[in-house]
Parts: structure tokens; sequence; C-alpha cells
């Protein structure tokens, strides 16, 4: 024990004179990394409140048209982004490819749709119900999943949706291949006022405050030590157990969060359609979501919503002059893979954080 | 033989089969704390497995070892590094895509509460403190914003050896920290790891001899998996079995030279 207290960066009495020391003069390495991060940073809010911006500039267009049906369309890829940012929690952060992701979106969906019209049209208890079973579901599929690495993690969770897609699909209780039709109209309450989802303005910018609440929360977390540790797991796992951290508890936590915001995200569904069906849990589902974030840009998080408003729009703007709108969509996805490998705001990101760092220089 | 209680690290028995092939048979030691001790053997001798098997990267067939009093037998890293065991690794295994500033923090975030993990970072902490220390202890400050994956490879060396330290272990094991190293890379590492020792325990597994003779204070000799030897480092390159393991081997280092003159 004596030999331990002579150890010179031991906490303790040096621990403290070193404290004062620092505290006295600040380090300037210190400084200048946390000045790059807060220029990152800034990139991406600049980002999110251009999403924002551009939301509410086709509000008021759609507004002054009078016209439901962009309002919906809208929502609708709100709700799609969201998705698709939980499949980026854990493809761009994590490091994990999840090609069963609808699974929960789907879990959300029919819960939510469960709840309106089996028990009660009460928005607040969709949510939660929601929210309670797919924390339960996530923890039981990502203990399973997480236990596979790589390709075969990617595999397990497709295996999952499949079942479970398999199961609904053949459950008449929940409508089998019908799906649940005939969900009431739900109206959230927020104590000073409540959103009519029958309301389209007023569900869109709902919606558009809860997925950049869920952005903000995610981009919140991925700045703290936990945030960072997801980051060293999708780097390098194994040597992150080295630094006494268990990379399987870190990806079990994010499986559990993605689970959460995909159905989350899924809960709004049947409040916006009316309906729920078994395609929204299939492979096709899945896999538009890994394509949503490819295109937006993978491990950016607000590209996957960028990402989702993109691919919205031109399947309903090309679905307008062709039936085959599938193909020009796959033959965009293909060039934007090869033009913009890291997707639209992957490659936008770093030149705004760059230009954040200079700005900000002069002023220091 | 020196008394027990000052020791830090003790294998006793380990071994390790795969399939047919004992790649570690019977090998007992014990390391003293605050002392370099050594793990030197020619090629394949079962050093680095050895390694492995003490910092929980591989389960032991059999054995037992006991680090700070506490048995610790095959326990996954995570608990080894959380109870003071650090360790660095022969082929550079750092998180490549991100900076040396983060790799660092990244190894140093162990030292901070636990409950402060969803907590933002912030611009002060146990773990920045040290991270600053590091820099300065390893001259990183022109490298601070650089990603690991670009540095020179005596760099990388060195920051591998940075954030193995950065949870300040009570040993540390270095895995040929001056693998691929220049001749006066080598002497600078040599000289930055007899500075660590006495605040802290090192076992290093080294291939350069002349390195591992001048710094340790205890040689163990490995061949084919087994313990052929072990003392001083005189009295290890004394030791007729271990000249015989060198010449044998036809890997004949500065070693063999040695044994010769």
């Amino acid at each position: 024990m004596a030999e331990h207290d002579r150890r010179p960066l031991a906490r303790g009495s040096d621990a403290a004179r070193d404290a004062a020391s620092i505290a006295s003069a600040p380090s300037s390495v210190r400084g200048a990394v946390d000045h790059r991060e807060r220029a990152s940073r800034r990139a991406s809010h600049w980002l999110a409140l251009f999403f924002i911006a551009l939301a509410l500039v086709f509000a008021v267009f759609a507004w002054a048209t009078g016209d439901t049906f962009f309002f919906r369309l809208a929502t609708e890829s709100l709700i799609f982004g969201g998705f698709a940012m939980s499949v980026d929690l854990l493809l761009g952060f994590t490091g994990l490819l999840s090609l069963g992701q609808a699974l929960f979106f789907g879990l959300g969906a029919y819960g939510s749709a469960l709840v309106l019209k089996e028990i009660t049209p009460s928005f607040w208890l969709a949510i939660g119900v929601t929210l309670a079973a797919a924390t339960l579901v996530g923890a039981i599929a990502g203990f399973i999943a997480i236990r596979a690495r790589g390709v075969y993690f990617a595999l397990i969770t497709f295996g999952l949706a499949e079942v479970v897609s398999k199961i609904v699909f053949n459950t008449r209780e929940l409508g089998g291949s019908d799906g649940i039709i005939g969900i009431p109209v739900v109206a959230a309450n927020f104590g000073v006022f409540s959103v009519d989802a029958a309301n389209a303005p007023a569900f869109f910018l709902l919606m558009l405050v809860v997925i950049m609440a869920i952005y903000f929360s995610l981009a919140y977390l991925l700045s703290t030590p936990f945030g960072r540790l997801m980051d060293a797991v999708r780097v390098n796992e194994s040597r992150v157990s080295f630094l006494g951290f268990d990379p399987r508890t870190i990806k079990w936590i994010s499986f559990v969060l993605a689970a959460d915001v995909a159905a989350l995200s899924g809960a709004f569904y049947p409040m916006l359609r009316g309906f729920v069906s078994p395609e929204l849990m299939y492979f096709t589902a899945s896999g538009n979501a890994v394509i949503t974030v490819i295109v937006g840009g993978v491990g950016t998080l607000i590209g996957p919503l960028y990402g989702s408003v993109i691919l919205f729009g031109l399947k309903s703007v090309i679905g307008t002059f062709t039936e085959h709108h599938l193909i020009v969509i796959g033959l965009l996805f293909m060039a934007s893979v090869i033009f913009l490998p890291k997707g639209l705001v992957g490659a936008l990101h770093p030149r705004l954080a760059a230009w954040a760092v200079r700005r900000a220089r002069p002023r220091k | 033989m020196t008394t027990m209680p000052s020791s830090i690290l003790e294998v006793e028995s380990l071994s390790v089969r795969f399939g047919a092939l004992v790649a570690v048979d019977d090998v007992s030691f014990v390391a003293e704390r605050g002392h370099i001790t050594s793990v030197i053997g020619p090629n394949g001798a079962g050093k680095s497995t050895l390694f492995n098997l003490i910092s929980g990267a591989i389960k032991p067939s059999a054995g037992r070892v006991t680090f700070n009093d506490e048995d610790v037998t095959a326990t996954s890293p995570h608990r080894l590094a959380r109870c003071g065991l650090a360790r660095s690794f022969q082929i550079t295994n750092l998180f490549a895509e991100l900076s040396v500033y983060e790799n660092l923090r990244l190894a140093a975030q162990v030292l901070e509460d636990r409950s402060r993990l969803p907590l933002p970072v912030g611009r002060s902490g146990e773990a920045l403190r040290r991270v600053d220390e590091l820099i300065a202890q390893f001259s990183l400050d022109a490298n601070v914003h650089e990603r690991a994956g670009e540095l020179s490879h005596g760099q990388q060396r060195r920051l591998e050896i940075a954030v193995a330290l950065a949870c300040r272990p009570k040993m540390l094991l270095l895995d040929e920290p001056t693998q691929g190293m220049s001749h006066a890379d080598t002497e600078e590492i040599g000289a930055l790891i007899k500075g660590l020792a006495g605040e802290l325990s090192i076992l290093l597994v080294e291939h350069d001899v002349d390195l591992v003779m001048s710094l340790s204070d205890h040689v163990v000799v490995l061949n084919q998996g087994a313990k052929i030897s072990e003392g001083t480092p005189l009295q290890v390159r004394a030791d007729p079995a271990v000249q015989a393991a060198y010449f044998g081997s036809g890997s004949v280092g500065s070693e063999a030279s040695h044994a010769r003159a």
C-alpha cells in the first residue's frame, strides 16, 4: 500500500495539485479539441435547423393551397424518417447493420393500432404501451442478436423480423394479411391545446416536433461519453473491452434505444393512415430504411430525415409519370452510392464543419 | 526468491490447449510489484498466448492467475481493466478512424464514475485531466487532431502505450512495444518503460533481447509453451538451457551472440 501512495499519478494531494494547475492554465490542446467538436456539432445543428426551416416553408405553401394530400405525404415521410434514424443509430454509430428494424417499426404501428382501436383512443396510452413493448421486445431480440457479429448480426435481425411478420400475417386476431383497419381518429392532448390527427397541417407540425425532439435527444446522447463508446465499438469493438467497458452492454443498450425510436415512429403510422398491415414489418420496409440512411448519409443522424424526404418526394413525383417508379429510384440509388458514397449529409457535413471552424477562429 | 507479499501477479500452472497443441504448458511465475518482469523465448514459444491468457483475451484450460490478491483466472478483459490490469498489443490496436485525442479520452473514460456516462463530456473531469497528462508525457501535442491510423508507425506504437496507460493501471502488460521500430525509437521506448516502472508494475513480452536484458528485474524464458528458465537477466543469460533453446530454434538473436561472447 505504501508503494501505492508513492505513485505520482495517484489520486489524492498530487491529483488535486494537478487539478489546480490545469484549472489556472487551461490546456490549449483541450481548448482546440473542444473548438473543433463544437464546430462539428454546430454544423449538424445548422443542417437540423435548415431541415426544420424547409418543413415550415413547405407547410406555409401547402397550407396556402389548402390541399391535405401533400401534408399527409410529408407527415408520412417524417414517420419513415424517424424509422430510418433508428437504423442509423445502429449502423452509423454502434456499427450494427440491422436488416430487421421493421420488426420494431411494425411493433409500434400494431401496438398503437391495437390500443387505439381495442382499448381506448388515447394518444398517450398508445405511445406509452408502444414504448414499453418495444423496450421489452428490443431487450430480448437484442440479447439474441448481439451475440453475433457483422453479417451474422444482420441475418439474425432479418430472421427475427421475418418470423414475427409471418406470425402477424397468420394471426386472425391481428387481422392476418389484411391488417387492422378502421382505427379511430385520435387527438393528442397536451393540456393547453390538443392536436387532432384528422387535421393534416396540425398533425404534420406535431410529427415535426416529435421527430426533431428524437433527433436532438439522440444528437445529445451521441455527444456524451456513452455516445463516444458507441462510436468506439463501431471502430474497434474488441479494443473497447480492454478499456474497461463491456462492448456487449453498449451494443445492447443501443439496440434497445433503436427499437424504441423505430417503435415510437411506427406508433404514429396508424394515427395518420387509419390502418396497419403486415407489410410494415416485411423486409421491404427494413431494406427501404437502410437505403434511406445510405442516401441521406450513414452516421449523420439528420441525413436519414433528408433521405426520407428525398425518397418520398421522388416516389410521388416519378410515380405520377410512370408506374415503374421503383426502376428509376433504383437507378438513382445506385448513382447516389457511386457519386455520393457518404450520402447527401455525409458529403455536406465535413464542409460545413470546416467552415464553422474557420468562421469561429478570428473571434477567439 | 523474495517473499510473496510484494507480488502483484501470480501465474500458477497455467496451460492452454488448442486441440492437440499445448500452446502454454504448465507455466508458473510471479511478478513483483513495481518491477519489470519480462517474458522472452524464440518464435512460437507461447509468449503472446501467455499474455492473452493473463489479460483475459483467451480462457486457460488449466491453472490460476492471481492479480493483486484476487483470483482473476478467465476474467473478462473489461473487468480486468477495471481492476487495474491494462495491456497494449503487439499489432497496433487503436481506434484508427478516431483522432488521437479521442483515442486517449476513450481510454481514460473509465476513470470517471459510470453514472457520468450519459452526461455531457464537458471541459473538465478526471478523464480529461488524464488525457492532458498523457499528451504531455508522450509529446503528442502536435498530433491530437490527427486520426490514429494516419500516425507514423513509431507514433502509433507510442499512442498504443499511452492508451493502455490512460486508465491509471496498477500493472501494464506490454506486448512487444518496440515491434517494427527503428533503433532510436526502441531506445526511447525503453527509457520510457524504465521510467514507468516503480509507479507501475510491468510485464513485458519482447523480441529485442538486448532491450529485455537492460530493462528487466526478472526474466521468464519460454520454449515450446513451457518455462525453461527464470531469474535475473544475468542468471538467465548464463543458463545453458536458454542458450540451447535460442541456438536450437535457429532464431539466433543478439541473445545468442552475447552467449557466445
